[in-house]
């Protein structure tokens, strides 16, 4: 045991820029990981939140008719499936644009609340999205709707969207995780060669494959689990970032979008493992291959 | 102690190191192997403790095939053989008395027990005085008593021996035959690969003389030739 550190500690020393840069490729892609993951789960809690208020849109015709509008009013009202709706005229709709966009002053001058369409918020009795399709669908095609949005449609286009997003988060994490694994395996070939005469030796007087082995692979195994650690935090901070997200006003559509502290927690613990476990695989094949010559 | 039983060994399928051998070497004896480079001297030695495989015949060491040992076992093995040769395979940032510590503390002796055994092993090589000094500090002679110390501190039932002398002047080549006749005395089978004429006949022990991979000789109290 005693030996083992010793050895391990003077493996360190030795090669102190090396180690250094892989444990900053394993943090990076590490926490890109923890990150990326972090992000879907908040998508998911997000997605989960709109399905219990879920409610369709119907954008009407700007120009059109108070017949018609009087009439769909009168439909909506009169539906058994429809529990409530809002009516959201053309200087509401541009106040909210104007929320929205607030930042880009120069689009908010472009839009007029003329060209802007009055619509319903429907909130429907049957909250299950095939039900409110079908719904939606009624209105879709009455004279006078321009257009019919859902909430899981629009849901949909956000999990789409940020689906992409993660996945190519995901695969250059785990680009750079492998990067991080030839790293440490790189590492620690060159301290089996550095120690080539200490192993031949070692070999001579009979230790065992394992007694040699364990000082290298603690070495790539600290190395691994430190990247891990310092990836922990730089976890948190990112959730802290989706918080901030979740709190901002304009992106009411984003409400939900949090991961709760024990997830983000266990996601840390995951990394650090799976850190822990590259620099274990990657210094074992290397001392695999220098073993068996 | 060893037996070697139609033993042929050829190295990347063409360089033909052994052929055909068969050697039996009682516990306790001495035994040099002689013969010209290439003859194969060194393939019997890597042999016994399984640096090398046979690729036909048996090798027995205290009683068992080692060509049929799982590889987890060999280090077992090679507690049992010390090993020594011609470069000594001193580690140069590692002290006398940390050299021979290193060899009993990698096989997991505690360190008390390393403690008494190697001053007394240094004293038995006659290199107390030099303990903390580092290998490039000492003379060729006096690194191969260290390499010999390291050999034989775990007490190994053989001494492999491939051309300790090699390097070494006459009169240094002595002390550490007499260092080895010691070791011998013991108990302990040594098998010494050696081209020293002079070593070999004046010690009269057993000699196998090998050539071009072949046992061409086989003495009690021989000569080099």
């Amino acid at each position: 045991m005693d030996y083992v550190v010793r050895e391990t500690a003077s493996n360190f020393r030795r090669n102190v820029t090396l180690t250094l840069a892989t444990i900053i490729t394993v943090t990076i892609s590490l926490t890109l990981l923890g990150a990326a993951l972090l992000f879907r789960d908040a998508v998911d809690n997000a997605t989960v939140r709109w399905k219990d208020g879920v409610e369709f849109i119907v954008f009407m015709d700007p120009d059109i008719s108070v017949e018609l509008e009087a009439d769909l009013r009168r439909q909506l009202e009169e539906s058994r499936e429809v529990v409530d709706f809002i009516y959201i005229d053309k200087d509401e709709a541009y106040a909210e644009v104007q929320e929205l966009l607030g930042d880009s002053p120069e689009l908010v001058d472009v839009i007029t609340a003329e060209r802007l369409p009055a619509s319903f918020r429907v909130k429907p009795t049957d909250t299950l999205p095939e039900r409110v399709d079908q719904l939606a669908e009624v209105f879709r095609t009455q004279p006078g709707v321009a257009r019919v949005v859902t909430a899981s449609e629009t849901i949909r286009a956000i999990e789409d969207l940020s689906r992409g997003l993660s996945q190519r988060v995901i695969i250059i994490a785990i680009v750079l995780l492998v990067a991080a694994a030839v790293l440490i395996w790189n590492t620690i070939r060159m301290a089996l060669f550095s120690r080539r005469q200490d192993i031949e030796v070692m070999k001579l007087v009979g230790a065992t494959n394992w007694f040699i082995r364990v000082p290298f692979m603690m070495e790539g195994f600290i190395q691994g689990l430190v990247g891990g650690l310092i990836a922990m935090p730089l976890i948190w901070l990112t959730n802290n970032y989706l918080s901030i997200i979740n709190d901002d006003v304009s992106l009411e559509l984003l409400r939900g979008f949090m991961v709760d502290p024990a997830r983000v927690w266990s996601l840390g613990f995951q990394m650090v493992g799976l850190g822990a476990l590259v620099g274990t695989v990657g210094s074992g094949v290397a001392i695999r291959r220098f073993l068996n010559r | 102690m060893i037996k070697l039983e139609n033993v042929t060994k050829i190295y990347k399928g063409e360089v033909l190191a052994l052929q055909n051998a068969s050697c039996e070497v009682q516990r306790g004896e001495f035994v040099f192997l002689v013969g010209p480079s290439g003859s194969g001297k060194s393939t019997f030695i890597r042999l016994l403790n399984k640096e090398e495989q046979a690729d036909r015949g048996r090798v027995f060491v205290a009683g068992k095939d080692i060509g049929a040992l799982p590889s987890y076992k060999v280090p077992f093995l090679r507690r049992n053989i010390g090993c020594v040769f011609q470069d000594f395979k001193l580690l140069p940032n590692k002290t006398v008395v940390q050299n021979v510590a290193f060899a009993l503390e990698v096989i997991g002796h505690p360190r008390s027990v390393i403690k008494v055994k190697v001053p007394a092993i240094l004293e038995l090589v006659g290199l107390s005085r030099k303990m903390h000094n580092y290998p490039d500090e000492l003379s060729g002679g006096e690194q191969q008593r260290v390499s010999i110390a390291r050999a034989f501190v775990n007490r190994p039932l053989i001494l492999l021996a491939d051309e300790p002398t090699g390097n070494l002047d006459p009169n240094t080549s002595l002390g550490i035959m007499t260092l080895l006749d010691r070791i011998n005395r013991t108990g302990t089978t040594v098998v010494m690969a050696t081209h020293d004429r002079g070593i070999v006949d004046k010690m009269r022990r057993r000699v196998v003389e090998l050539d071009r991979g072949q046992i061409v000789r086989d003495q009690s109290r021989g000569v080099y030739e």
